[in-house]
């Protein structure tokens, strides 16, 4: 790959110790993101992918494991971070109805971020401001006085865009950032993503459980479950031929909506069970009470993460010969 | 079609609150046929759950209000029967499952505890009271049957031990334990994952099947009906914009917004994803004359603000309210 790896997640480990035992939600994963990418780190709930993703905003600091931005290393405490760092990497949450605040004016709330960061003069803020909501495509001399209440879902999500980009970022970590919108709303958001990763130069890392929409936008996926990485690959190989059990459970259970697309679909593996509590994870293989082709291995040690010949990386004993083989 | 089992005609209800009156559904026509099973989809807020609520005849009245129209269950009218009688009906023939399962179980009862109360309350409003005995064998039965592993345990737990999937099978062994004729589901499945949704759907289709029950299946995922249902119906701003064979509908749909809606879904072929609808559904304190589409519909024409169209046949049962497919004034 020519392009310069910008984010390198090395063995992240992130425990929380709670009275009933040890939640772990990222029990070590391994994630490379090089620059202009949009990776889709994909899973069920409970997975632990937020716990990623709010580690590299730096929200927790990691129990182990290297996290470096940019060649050096960004593993310290939120407060430790410098702010320069802070201004690089920036988040996009979930529902925009609970990260804006209502009581503050849309002006309000884009504010802060200049006023953090030290961008511009007072007086040149308001026209920096009138500026980024250009840039998500709302008129400001509408906006910029109201309140989140007053505009709706997707716009919300606009403006908390908006905020993200105030600081001129690089990386922007997006967690399920159209999961709470209709679909209807969502293909302008996304749009609107992509376009801005293009014109700035961003790197996303695109936090989602639509395996659909990845198709669409990422150009790498990665599938967590319980805490650790199943299997990453480059979109178009991953949609081609998924090769993890997990990955191809999840394929095959998306309702889609035309023909072309079923036959886009793996075999129909019919699946079973749940994910289990992150407090108590089941022996070797995390996966092994579910998968369909487990062996007598799978319950005894967990698989290593091999790389196949096209780049891709499965965590799975089915495919330990095979890439042992093919990698030489 | 035989007669239908359930025939809404032309319902209007509307909420009044402190800013004025908030008239949400607008005329809506939904028919089910016996054993048949409907999709309703639409977006957030467009009134789907207003259309079940008023159906079971649960919406409170006020600040609710039907202003017109019939919902008519066998020929009979649901919103003109006796409280009793609607009671019954609840009873024994209809019987929804609603989005948040969290919600629609009480905290303070075991799962146990609700289900029995359920079973035995059904008994006797046929007439007959049932031995502890049966009525506990009926309620592990009933949890079996939607796949849930260990039911006894289940019986004596609470509903926060369980997961969310775990909750919405109960939900969904409440909703079958009674053999009801018509069961409602307002998103089942929409807070689950799709494992978890993939497995409910799965045994709710295995079990309406067996009982031979009719469905409206409420969502907002077009994959999902097209997955469970045999007709599907297209709802905007509190009507049916479109109605007809699900294959027809999702291959070749004929109404604006639910073109505009097929486009917006994320595809696997990976063709991109459209802008999606510009705008957002209208304020219902004051909705756009006409057709309430029209502000947001590239192929507005000067009738689509003067009159609400009804459904024109395309054929084949295929109608959309669109004035592109006939009533030119």
């Amino acid at each position: 790959m020519t392009a310069k790896q910008i984010l390198m997640i090395e063995n992240l480990v992130k425990h929380f110790p709670t009275k009933r035992g040890v939640v772990r939600a990222v029990d070590d994963i391994s994630l490379h993101v090089s620059s202009g990418d949009t990776v889709g780190l994909v899973g069920e709930s409970g997975s632990g992918k937020t716990t990623t993703a709010q580690c590299v905003v730096g929200i927790y600091p990691p129990t182990s494991g290297q996290i470096s931005f940019d060649g050096s290393p960004i593993d310290v405490a939120f407060s430790r971070r410098s702010k320069e760092l802070k201004g690089k990497i920036r988040i996009v949450f979930q529902d925009p109805g609970s990260s804006l605040n209502p009581k503050r004016t849309i002006k309000q709330i884009l504010s802060v971020p200049l006023k953090v960061h030290g961008i511009g003069t007072p007086k040149e803020r308001l026209s920096l401001m009138s500026h980024l909501l250009e840039t998500v495509e709302l008129p400001p001399g509408e906006y910029l006085y109201k309140h989140p209440q007053s505009i709706g879902g997707g716009e919300k999500q606009m403006v908390a865009i908006a905020r993200a980009l105030a600081t001129n970022p690089r990386f922007v970590v997006l967690d399920e950032p159209t999961s709470a919108l209709d679909v209807s709303v969502q293909g302008k958001i996304i749009n609107l993503l992509m376009r801005l990763g293009d014109e700035l130069d961003l790197t996303y890392l695109f936090i989602t459980h639509d395996l659909s929409l990845m198709r669409n936008v990422a150009t790498r996926v990665a599938i967590m479950y319980l805490g650790k990485l199943c299997e990453v690959a480059r979109t178009e190989e991953f949609f081609r031929s998924p090769k993890h059990p997990y990955t191809r459970m999840l394929l095959s259970s998306i309702p889609v909506v035309t023909r072309q697309e079923e036959s886009l679909k793996p075999e129909k593996i019919v699946s079973k069970g749940e994910i289990p509590s992150p407090v108590d994870v089941p022996p070797g293989c995390s996966f092994h009470l579910r998968c369909p082709e487990r062996k007598g291995i799978c319950s005894e040690a967990d698989p290593e993460t091999r790389a196949m010949d096209d780049g891709r990386l499965v965590r799975c004993h089915l495919y330990e010969h095979g890439a042992a083989k093919a990698g030489g | 079609m035989s007669e239908p089992l359930l025939d809404v005609v032309d319902l209007h209800v509307g909420f009044r609150i402190f800013e004025g009156y908030l008239s949400v559904l607008n005329g809506v026509q939904l028919s089910v046929g016996v054993g048949e099973r409907v999709g309703l989809v639409g977006e957030t807020g467009c009134g789907k759950t207003t259309t079940v609520k008023s159906i079971l005849r649960v919406l409170p009245m006020p600040p609710a209000k039907v202003t017109d129209g019939q919902i008519l269950y066998r020929g009979q009218d649901v919103l003109r029967m006796r409280r009793r009688r609607v009671q019954a009906l609840r009873r024994h023939e209809l019987s929804a499952i609603f989005q948040d399962p969290l919600q629609s179980l009480n905290p303070v009862f075991t799962i146990g505890t609700q289900l029995r109360d359920i079973v035995k309350d059904s008994a006797i409003g046929q007439g007959r009271r049932l031995p502890r005995r049966v009525i506990e064998a009926r309620c592990i039965e009933a949890l079996r049957e939607t796949g849930m592993p260990d039911p006894e345990r289940i019986m004596t737990n609470y509903p926060i031990q369980l997961s969310g999937g775990m909750r919405q099978r109960v939900c969904i062994a409440q909703a079958l334990s009674t053999h009801a004729k018509l069961l409602l589901a307002d998103e089942p499945t929409t807070n689950l994952d799709v494992t978890i949704q993939d497995q409910i759907l799965r045994k709710l289709d295995e079990l309406v099947d067996e009982h031979g029950s009719s469905v409206v299946m409420i969502t907002h995922s077009m994959g999902v009906v097209r997955d469970l249902t045999q007709r599907a119906n297209t709802m905007y701003a509190g009507s049916i914009v479109e109605t007809g064979e699900t294959k027809q509908l999702l291959e070749g749909p004929k109404h604006p917004y639910t073109q505009g809606l097929m486009a917006s879904v994320p595809k696997l072929t990976g063709e991109g994803i459209s802008e999606g609808i510009p705008g957002r559904i209208p304020n219902y304190l004051d909705p756009p004359p006409g057709c309430r589409f029209h502000p947001r519909c590239v192929h507005r024409m000067e009738a689509c603000s003067a009159e609400l169209p009804s459904l024109f046949e395309i054929g084949g049962g295929h109608r959309a309210a669109c004035y592109l497919y006939g009533g030119e004034a």
